[in-house]
């Protein structure tokens, strides 16, 4: 039986810039879907504005990725002059697919094969990956798992989970034992519902979103989700 | 060689200290040599329990800053001739300690003693991390409550991260009543939880505090089912396999009376 999640709400616009620490340095993740005015109005905010400050420092290592949009020279230029005057930062990565967005996921081999995560996700861990995932272990309250693709829990599901974290709408969440604390697929985010009280807590099912909105049901319905996609 | 176990647990209060100077105690009762690291930086703790307050004099920090030797900071407990306590220091800065002087004290130690016990600080961050950084084992102390066993939990990962792998769990201060009425987490639950191997439940007991009070460990009193608790502990850790005790209270006439009438059994 469809049990369909009351409490659901939409996670705001994504920022025109988002700024992520990897190993090596900065990453500059610069929104495909904002204007290039935009954006560069936000990196001078964030650069040499208020926050400057934060940037400011010894030499860092800086990569920038600005998607699948495709920039005039003109408008490259005026994006790369806003890196280009902070003096301690050491351009190293300029383009729509750099290494560095490539490296802030851990990566499955083939197209097919998904990440499978060994272990226990436990309190304050966070497994990210690209394309689905399988967890052998429990994902605990405090932990979390985001995937671009899904995410199926060989285990108990009692943290928060993420699939399709890259936008994908037909990204489901499954897990033996089901008692999410959060869930989110894609852009929408649901919290399990309450049945007499208690949190939600049931065996082998899965959460996807239908039209209505975020549902639960059991796994062997999966398939036929599938087929009818 | 001896080796070094760390007694950790994310939350504070749960019992690490306690449970480091009953196992440490009652070690040294089985006969093996055992000291005690307290590394506490601010809040030594654990030199009171111990009833040694009055004789430190030299503490850790000031052999890992080379100022006196190891054999002068250690105190050698009269009562128990193999036990031995290394105090943390009570004034300095919680960073007047790394984690590198800390493995060098530790690897000494292992040299003249069977067993050495870390006693950690609360928290996840430099004290946690000096602590954990000479130890070859870990056991991580929760209580059947909600907040403990999530630190608990993130004790466990950071615990991996730092190659201290399957540590060993000990929950403390059950109340058999209060895990009866479903008001208290049991043990199957957290352990569920944890995912980790059991070494010891330890029924919520006063006679921990009184002694501790004392500045005696509770494991010399026989009558204590804590101390009993701490004493099952030390065998396993010695290897013997040791049933876990039953938390069943045997209730007479006159204690079902007395909760009838309100009052605590």
């Amino acid at each position: 039986m469809t049990t369909p999640l009351k409490e659901q709400w939409k996670a705001g616009p994504k920022p025109p810039v988002s700024v992520k620490g990897t190993r090596d340095g900065l990453l500059f993740l610069l929104n495909e879907e904002c204007s290039v005015d935009e954006i560069e109005a936000r990196l001078r905010e964030l650069l040499h504005g208020e926050s400057a400050g934060w940037f400011d420092g010894p030499e860092v290592h800086v990569a920038v990725d600005y998607g699948s949009r495709q920039l005039t020279p003109h408008e490259q230029r005026r994006l790369l002059s806003v890196f280009l005057e902070k003096e301690n930062f050491v351009l190293r990565e300029w383009g729509s697919r750099t290494q560095a967005r490539h490296s802030l996921y851990s990566h499955r081999e083939g197209a097919a094969s998904p990440i499978i995560h060994w272990g226990t996700v436990r309190n304050g861990q966070h497994v990210a990956a690209e394309g689905d995932v399988v967890i052998i272990g429990d994902v605990n309250p405090g932990g979390e798992v985001t995937a671009t693709g899904d995410i199926f829990v060989f285990g108990r599901l009692a943290g928060m989970a993420h699939a399709g974290s890259e936008g994908n709408r037909r990204a489901v969440i499954a897990a033996a034992e089901f008692m999410p604390m959060l869930l989110r697929i894609a852009d929408t985010y649901a919290r399990p519902p309450e049945i007499d009280g208690r949190p939600l807590y049931t065996w082998m099912e899965f959460a996807y979103l239908s039209e209505e909105g975020m549902a639960v049901d059991k796994i062997q319905f999966l398939p036929n989700l599938r087929r009818q996609g | 060689m001896g080796s070094s176990i760390v007694i950790t647990s994310g939350k504070g209060g749960v019992g690490k200290t306690t449970s480091t100077a009953n196992i440490g105690t009652a070690l040294a009762l089985l006969g093996k040599s055992v000291c005690l690291v307290d590394t506490d930086i601010g809040l030594r703790n654990l030199d009171v329990i111990m009833g040694l307050e009055n004789r430190v004099i030299y503490d850790i920090v000031d052999v890992s800053n080379g100022e006196c030797r190891l054999e002068q900071a250690l105190i050698r407990d009269k009562r128990f001739e193999n036990l031995a306590l290394l105090p943390a220091s009570q004034t300095k800065d919680k960073t007047a300690l790394t984690a590198d002087a800390v493995k060098r004290i530790v690897g000494e130690l292992k040299q003249q003693f069977d067993y050495v016990f870390i006693d950690c600080p609360a928290g996840i961050e430099h004290g946690f991390k000096v602590a954990v950084a000479g130890a070859d084992r870990a056991i991580v102390v929760t209580t059947p409550e909600v907040a403990a066993v999530r630190d608990a939990d993130r004790v466990i990962g950071l615990l991996e991260a730092e190659r201290l792998h399957s540590p060993k769990l000990i929950i403390n201060r059950i109340r058999p009543r209060m895990v009866k009425q479903g008001d208290m987490l049991d043990i199957d639950e957290v352990v569920q939880i944890l995912a980790i191997d059991l070494i010891g439940i330890v029924p919520d007991d006063e006679v921990i505090i009184s002694q501790a009070n004392k500045g005696e460990p509770a494991v010399v009193r026989p009558d204590s089912r804590a101390a009993m608790a701490y004493r099952d502990i030390a065998r396993r850790i010695l290897g013997e396999s040791v049933p876990l005790m039953s938390l069943e209270e045997k209730t007479g006439f006159w204690q079902r009376m007395r909760r009838l009438m309100g009052g605590r059994a």
